[in-house]
């Protein structure tokens, strides 16, 4: 544990560093100086104080709140389903939690704070689908867990495309959940952070609490259980974590997706598979990297703002290609049973 | 021509040229057109002008004409029948061949990203070069698949890779091909992303006779690639090896099957934009319905392809109303189940005692 606190701290600056760019540059940069006066000493006669508070802050709470669950979800998830490409946005999660929500609010008119309990509900039958329609495959037993991504990815396409048609049904409505279908890191979506943040937060602890158990488990059941851990409970509470956790983060600011992919993997190599140690390291890297996306979203094409979403998608994309050419295509791989 | 039985019994035509058809594959093939028929004529009286059945076959056989009936079914109906009929045909086609060209029973142009490559090319050519003439779109779109056809195959070469594997980096060049496609939609004016956007997802709507006129030669190309590459096809799905010792020169006869499915992948998307699943789905759903192969498993997939596109069109027309809903979308709903399902019946194959 003691040798890995150097690289938590190194999180932790890198966190730092990411939360003070975020929120000094930007479509005019902001002198350091003056963003501390905007959080601590707020004078509502200076426009940019208005700009750090009420725009590059809420971008930058939600950016960490996004990153912090889902790096989390992921390793736990990568560690649980021992897929390197298991991730909450590939499992069938965010879809299912996108596809309730837009359903909600579209046929239903349902108010705000009831949607984070959609979103919940849709993340927990996006995840559950995606495991019966693996179990469906017949190769639910393939050690190389191919089905189970192959059927997230399918059934995240189909749920994508339901809730893109339940958007065009509606086209007075459609702008308001247009970006946020895409999954957007936006400071108009500070109004649902203040809804939703506590379900992250009480998952995550949940997760944090779990650390040293579901450390066992990913080891190896047999071993969990004669070490006194009661594995099915523990799996249970973790994946429910997960779950929870990354539909709340949809809730928040629609499907960011591949965070929870590539973070554990850059974490791993340092951090190990002890997730007392993984799990921080993680929560702070993905919140960072986060930070980081929205950053470069706002700055690489100004004017325009791309979207979070868009830009997660382009890098995960090709981390998501090296992961399957590594682990399915090179001579090395194992083959299916 | 006689009708006779083949050496393993099933009743066969035999045409004085030597060519044979199964008579099982032709009265699938004669169901399908009738059913193709049908459902072009419910296609037909289906739309926001209110008209029974026989009031749209009148406006059809009336011509061309003022009243609002026959602009319904003249320049807006028959168009989008027709393109959907085409643009199937050939994503359908191209599917088939492609699954025989890997081995891979779940290849798909679209999943493969294929269909993407061609898009981003048509994209950055549309938002880039705006007076690029429409005629040689299809080209660059040709290119843009060809190009992402030739990363696959480097990426995947000398690895033992399985079909869904395959598939799953098909998925990742899909997504990033994906989200350039989102970061161009942002760059281009309002205007252009407006229609661009329409078009992305795979629209029938602006199906016209200027677009048919456009499309039809593609079209037209598919027929002489299914009397040419037919039975090549039915030689390399035994495999690659198996494929020599029959006789055929796998060297050029698969790169050139690759660019003819590539090709009709790419007429299609600049017709009418991508159409996921429709090319794994189709030749699944012939081949349930006649085990063909060669040149009669590729016309009942492209059929069953045509027919899928026209039902999926229909049904979300019918369903969603006012809504213009793009084909693309609506084959997406209705070919993720079946592709489960597809899934479904490989595993039920492969638990069946041999």
């Amino acid at each position: 544990m003691t040798s890995r606190l150097p690289f938590i701290g190194a999180c932790c600056c890198g966190l730092l560093l990411a939360l003070a760019a975020n929120l000094t540059l930007g479509a005019d940069a902001l002198p350091p100086a003056e963003v501390w006066a905007a959080l601590f000493d707020f004078d509502e006669t200076k426009y940019e104080h208005f700009v750090v508070l009420y725009q590059r802050l809420p971008r930058a709470l939600i950016a960490i709140f996004v990153g912090a669950i889902l790096a989390c979800g992921g390793a736990v998830l990568q560690g649980l389903t021992r897929n390197p490409l298991a991730s909450p946005s590939i499992l069938g999660v965010h879809a299912g939690a996108t596809l309730f929500v837009v359903a909600g609010v579209f046929l239903f008119n349902v108010a705000l704070p009831w949607q984070g309990a959609l979103a919940i509900a849709g993340g927990i039958f996006g995840f559950a689908s995606c495991l019966f329609v693996t179990r469906l495959t017949g190769m639910a037993n393939d050690p190389r867990g191919l089905a189970l991504i192959l059927s997230g990815a399918v059934l995240s396409m189909l749920y994508l495309s339901i809730a893109n048609v339940l958007l065009l049904s509606s086209p007075s409505r459609r702008n308001e959940f247009l970006s946020w279908i895409a999954g957007n890191i936006n400071h108009v979506y500070a109004e649902r952070l203040y809804d939703f943040w506590w379900i992250g937060l009480a998952a995550l602890a949940v997760l944090f609490v779990l650390a040293r158990p579901l450390t066992l488990v990913v080891l190896g059941r047999d071993k969990a259980a004669s070490a006194g851990v009661n594995v099915p409970l523990v799996m249970y509470l973790a994946l429910a974590a997960v779950v929870i956790s990354g539909s709340a983060a949809v809730a928040v600011c629609g499907p960011v997706g591949f965070v929870g992919l590539i973070v554990p993997h850059i974490v791993r190599p340092f951090a190990g598979a002890v997730f007392a140690s993984a799990l921080p390291a993680n929560a702070l890297l993905g919140a960072a990297v986060c930070l980081l996306a929205d950053l470069t979203a706002r700055t690489v094409a100004a004017p325009h703002i791309l979207h979070t979403g868009v830009m997660m998608d382009l890098i995960g994309g090709v981390v998501f290609a090296v992961i399957v050419h590594r682990r399915y295509l090179t001579a090395g791989a194992r083959k299916a049973v | 021509m006689q009708l006779t039985r083949a050496i393993d019994g099933r009743r066969i035509f035999r045409l004085r040229n030597g060519l044979k058809i199964r008579l099982a594959d032709l009265s699938v093939f004669i169901g399908l057109l009738i059913s193709t028929f049908l459902a072009a004529g419910f296609a037909l009286s289906i739309g926001t002008t209110e008209m029974g059945p026989f009031e749209a076959y009148g406006a059809l056989m009336q011509g061309p004409g003022n009243s609002d009936a026959s602009f319904a079914i003249w320049d807006v109906r028959v168009p989008r029948i027709l393109m959907g009929l085409m643009a199937g045909w050939c994503v359908a086609l191209a599917g088939a061949m492609l699954q025989s060209l890997s081995q891979n029973p779940l290849a798909d142009p679209g999943l493969l990203g294929l269909s993407q490559g061609s898009m981003v090319t048509v994209m950055v050519i549309l938002v880039f070069l705006p007076a690029f003439p429409q005629t040689f779109l299809p080209f660059a779109a040709l290119l843009g698949g060809l190009a992402v056809g030739a990363v696959l195959i480097t990426i995947l070469r000398g690895g033992q890779a399985d079909g869904m594997a395959i598939l799953l980096m098909g998925i990742a060049v899909e997504t990033i091909l994906s989200s350039v496609t989102s970061i161009l939609i942002l760059h281009s004016p309002p205007a252009v992303s407006q229609s661009l956007g329409d078009w992305m997802a795979g629209s029938l709507f602006r199906s016209s006779w200027d677009t048919l006129a456009r499309f039809a030669p593609w079209f037209a190309l598919s027929f002489p690639m299914i009397l040419v590459l037919g039975h090549r096809l039915r030689s390399l799905d035994f495999g690659d090896q198996m494929a020599m010792a029959l006789g055929e020169a796998i060297d050029w006869t698969k790169p050139a099957i690759l660019i003819a499915a590539v090709l009709l992948t790419s007429a299609a998307v600049t017709a009418v934009g991508p159409l996921i699943f429709l090319g794994v789905m189709a030749p699944h759903l012939a081949n349930f319905l006649a085990g063909a192969s060669g040149r009669s498993r590729l016309v009942l997939s492209a059929m069953v392809g045509g027919l899928l596109v026209i039902a999926a069109d229909t049904l979300t027309r019918g369903f969603a109303g006012e809504v213009a809903l793009p084909a693309g979308l609506s084959i997406v709903v209705v070919g993720v189940p079946l592709f489960i399902i597809t899934l479904r019946l490989r595993a039920f194959s492969r638990m069946r005692p041999r």
